[in-house]
């Protein structure tokens, strides 16, 4: 039967592609070299961290300073919080740096995140359109505020299960409003960059933290209209994932990178951060202090 | 080149297609392989072309296996002319390099076949933009310029018109006896096999039902069913050979009601039906014609008619 | 509409000024994808070749899946390559999630379905006597699949055509198995996302209009040597 023939020429393709692939896999190496000296290191770490804190531009400094310090190499993978913590809980990633305080410590008490330390913090703001239509602005308390926007404005949400998400529906609880039932409210499922764009055409009010609208502040036509309130606080921890739970973990690599972030002069290096491009500083560094010290 | 089958069986999907216990196809000569559609002619030529293998028996080309020795020594002109992208010199060319000639030799072999075939004016010409004739002709000429032992033709004229079909059908023999080959041809036409080959082979349902010089097995078949085929009017158990029937003359062979007359351009005819089988008979120059309800007889010369026994062979 | 101008004007700009990330990201891209398609051509055209000439049972089902393959969504096939080869997945000890070679791993399986499907097209346009015809003249298996190829050659480069341009435009299954790491797995189109979730319409736009002139330069080659062939 002719097939057979044909069957044998396909397979041979098949495997010969096979192959090459094998090869290109074997090909793939590690990071860096493991070089003298006790800070270097070397190795390589996946940082699993959220797309606000990515295009803050803060790690764009401080990872090419440890990677040059320690050697290690880092893949920065930035999606929304509630898909970092999920890496996190199979063990797809090495570090955690998130703001999302409450989903953590889940994570923590389930014993997949360890070792956590507080990084720093920024706030979020509410901004809103030229005019203020809905009269944010003066109100009296951050549950006022939300009542106001609920009452006659639009609200853009990110919807993506990311820490900013997760203050936006604090907020709104706070306030005793079912974000569900606020009519001219919408979801966007991205980032924040995206969402203020979004905001902006909408001419709706969103939530933001202060560091990404400050990036984008002279390209839209949003401005703040509430700041300040305690419960805008953005609180960031990094932690390593547990090695003891999961298998693969590059825990000497996270734990570098880790005392790295709290170390006195990357600290220094975050407290700076912003303040040429924006004026003022996008965090504030709060290594060593403990949560109930931070607010204004 | 001597074409050998033994104990050859063939199957298709399960059903037997072609048996054949012994057969040979001889030197030198042309052999028309001649049969309704679906008979095994063309699964019989690609056996000898080694494309298939019998699922029982052997093909021997020249004592060596057909699936080895053909695509060496023979040459295979398909039904459908297909050709490569290129002109027709180009896949005559290609033709040669794959036989490992050289490029004084191809030349030469190309010129000699294209002037055999009468297709030296379409050298130059799109291969894939030649008429029905013109393909069939280069397929000739690209099988004739392999010069093998063994040339093996698919229905060479079908899905020629008229004129074409004619024109080849002339310059056929001529083409084949100069290339010295052993030729098999297959056909369903009988006038293309008498005209065109010595040898005929006679394939019905699968088998040999007649073998031999051609004009033999045409002048007397070897049984009923190959009388039929070959055009004989078959009624009860005797045949009467195509174009001996003429109304009236001597005692009468056959009779039967006249359904019409049919002008034949060069002749008038009698057609009506005897036993359930279609019976035409010449009307004698002069005579006059009957009319459709009469009854006629005819009647035809002696060595014409030919009567067979209880087992369809040939009696005397 | 004035933002097209600035992206047209700066796409401009990079290209001219010869800017060093874009030219390793573009770089990057080529690579990826091209690996991806020529990876892909060696073994779709010969399951093609199988797919369009042998009669097996079961045949129609592989047609159904080739079929279904062409359309299906690269972020799907990234999304299961992802589960595939991130270290909690069965493949994790592999170490190349977050790699350039995941990539062209990802790419490679959106491609193959393209390449076989069009090569299966090709040839059964070819005429069915060819390759009896071939060996009737006496190629072997060989020269035969050589001169097929030669023949089919305009629907073999209309597959090469399908599969890089399915590739090179595709972002989801990039974006998933490659991580978008700047100097790493950054290519032209994950970097378009991150342009544009940052807000940085101008650039975005830049990104894409070079990647627009990237494909229609290869494909512009690629149809020269296709029309060549008629």
């Amino acid at each position: 039967m002719r097939w057979r023939s044909r069957a044998r020429l396909a397979a041979r393709g098949v495997l010969g592609a096979a192959f090459a692939l094998a090869l290109i896999a074997a090909g793939c190496g590690g990071g860096g070299e493991a070089a003298g000296g006790t800070a270097k290191i070397g190795g390589s770490m996946i940082l699993a961290t959220t797309t606000s804190t990515q295009d803050s531009g803060l790690l764009d400094v401080l990872v090419p300073l440890f990677e040059t310090q320690t050697g290690v190499q880092v893949k920065v993978i930035a999606v929304g919080s509630g898909a970092a913590l999920e890496m996190a809980r199979k063990g797809d990633a090495d570090a955690v740096l998130s703001h999302s305080p409450a989903a953590e410590q889940e994570l923590v008490e389930r014993g997949d995140l360890v070792e956590g330390r507080l990084v720093m913090h920024n706030d979020f703001v509410l901004v809103g359109p030229t005019g203020d239509p809905a009269r944010v602005r003066g109100a009296g308390s951050i549950e006022e505020a939300m009542r106001r926007i609920a009452a006659s404005g639009g609200f853009v949400s990110r919807g993506d299960n990311s820490g900013t998400h997760a203050t936006e529906l604090a907020l709104w609880k706070a306030a005793g409003i079912d974000p569900a039932g606020v009519p001219r409210r919408e979801e966007t499922g991205q980032g924040m960059g995206a969402t203020l764009n979004i905001a902006d055409q909408r001419r709706a009010y969103t939530l933001t933290d202060r560091a990404t609208y400050l990036a984008l502040r002279d390209r839209l036509s949003l401005a703040v209209v509430f700041e300040g309130a305690a419960p805008l606080l953005n609180i960031y921890h990094v932690y390593v994932v547990n090695p003891e739970k999961h298998r693969g973990v590059n825990a000497a690599q996270a734990r570098a990178w880790a005392e790295f972030l709290v170390a006195p002069e990357t600290q220094r290096v975050i407290g700076k951060f912003g303040k040429d491009r924006f004026g003022e500083p996008l965090f504030v560094p709060d290594a060593g202090k403990s949560v109930e010290d931070l607010g204004r | 080149m001597e074409v050998c089958f033994w104990e050859v069986e063939a199957r298709k999907q399960g059903r037997m297609v072609l048996e054949v216990p012994e057969l040979a196809l001889g030197r030198r000569a042309t052999t028309a392989v001649l049969g309704p559609n679906g008979a095994g002619k063309t699964t019989l030529l690609r056996l000898a072309a080694g494309l298939e293998r019998p699922a029982r028996g052997e093909v021997l080309l020249d004592g060596e296996p057909a699936e080895r020795a053909g695509p060496r020594r023979a040459a295979f002109a398909f039904q459908r002319a297909v050709f490569l992208r290129g002109t027709v010199r180009e896949n005559l060319d290609l033709a040669l390099r794959l036989r490992g000639a050289d490029a004084a030799e191809r030349r030469r072999r190309i010129a000699r076949a294209a002037e055999l075939c009468g297709v030296g004016q379409l050298l130059e010409r799109d291969a894939l933009q030649l008429s029905g004739g013109e393909a069939q002709r280069v397929n000739l000429a690209r099988a004739l310029a392999l010069e093998a032992d063994l040339v093996l033709l698919d229905e060479p004229l079908s899905g020629l018109d008229g004129p074409s079909r004619e024109s080849l059908l002339a310059d056929l023999p001529e083409m084949l006896a100069a290339s010295r080959a052993t030729v098999v041809l297959v056909t369903h036409d009988r006038d293309e096999a008498l005209l065109l080959a010595q040898e005929l082979v006679l394939l019905l349902g699968g088998r040999v039902e007649a073998q031999g010089p051609a004009g033999q097995v045409f002048r007397r078949p070897p049984t009923l069913a190959a009388a039929a085929f070959l055009g004989y009017t078959v009624v009860g158990r005797r045949a009467i050979r195509p174009g001996a029937l003429a109304l009236g003359g001597g005692t009468p062979v056959i009779r039967f009601t006249v359904e019409r007359v049919v002008d034949l351009g060069t002749q008038l005819a009698a057609e009506g039906r005897a036993e359930g089988r279609v019976v035409r008979a010449a009307v004698p120059p002069g005579a006059a014609p009957p009319a459709p309800g009469d009854e006629a007889a005819a009647s035809a010369p002696p060595d014409a008619v030919l009567t067979y026994g209880d087992d369809g062979r040939l009696a005397e | 509409m004035g933002e097209f101008w600035a992206g047209l004007a700066e796409a401009v700009r990079l290209i001219v000024s010869g800017d060093r990330e874009v030219r390793e990201i573009a770089l990057r891209t080529v690579y990826v994808s091209g690996a991806a398609t020529a990876l892909a051509m060696l073994a779709g055209v010969p399951a093609g070749y199988a797919l369009a000439r042998s009669r097996f049972p079961g045949r129609m089902l592989v047609l159904g899946a080739v079929n279904t393959g062409m359309g299906m969504p690269p972020v799907v096939v990234g999304l299961v390559v992802w589960l595939l080869l991130v270290r909690s997945g069965p493949l994790g000890g592999l170490e190349l999630i977050y790699t350039k070679e995941a990539m062209v791993i990802a790419q490679f399986l959106i491609a193959t379905p393209l390449v076989i499907g069009f090569t299966t097209a090709a040839v059964q346009a070819l005429p069915p006597e060819l390759p009896e015809l071939l060996q009737m003249l006496g190629a072997g298996r060989l020269r035969r699949l050589w001169l097929l190829a030669r023949e089919a050659r305009l629907g073999l480069l209309a597959a090469v055509m399908a599969g890089f341009g399915g590739v090179v435009s595709e972002v989801g299954a990039s974006m998933a198995v490659g991580g978008n790491l700047q100097g790493q797995t950054r290519v032209l189109t994950t970097a378009i996302v991150t342009e544009t979730s940052r807000g940085n319409t101008e650039r975005a736009l830049a990104l894409g209009i070079i990647l627009l002139a990237m494909a229609f330069a290869v494909n512009l080659v690629l149809t020269r040597v296709q029309q060549r062939a008629r």
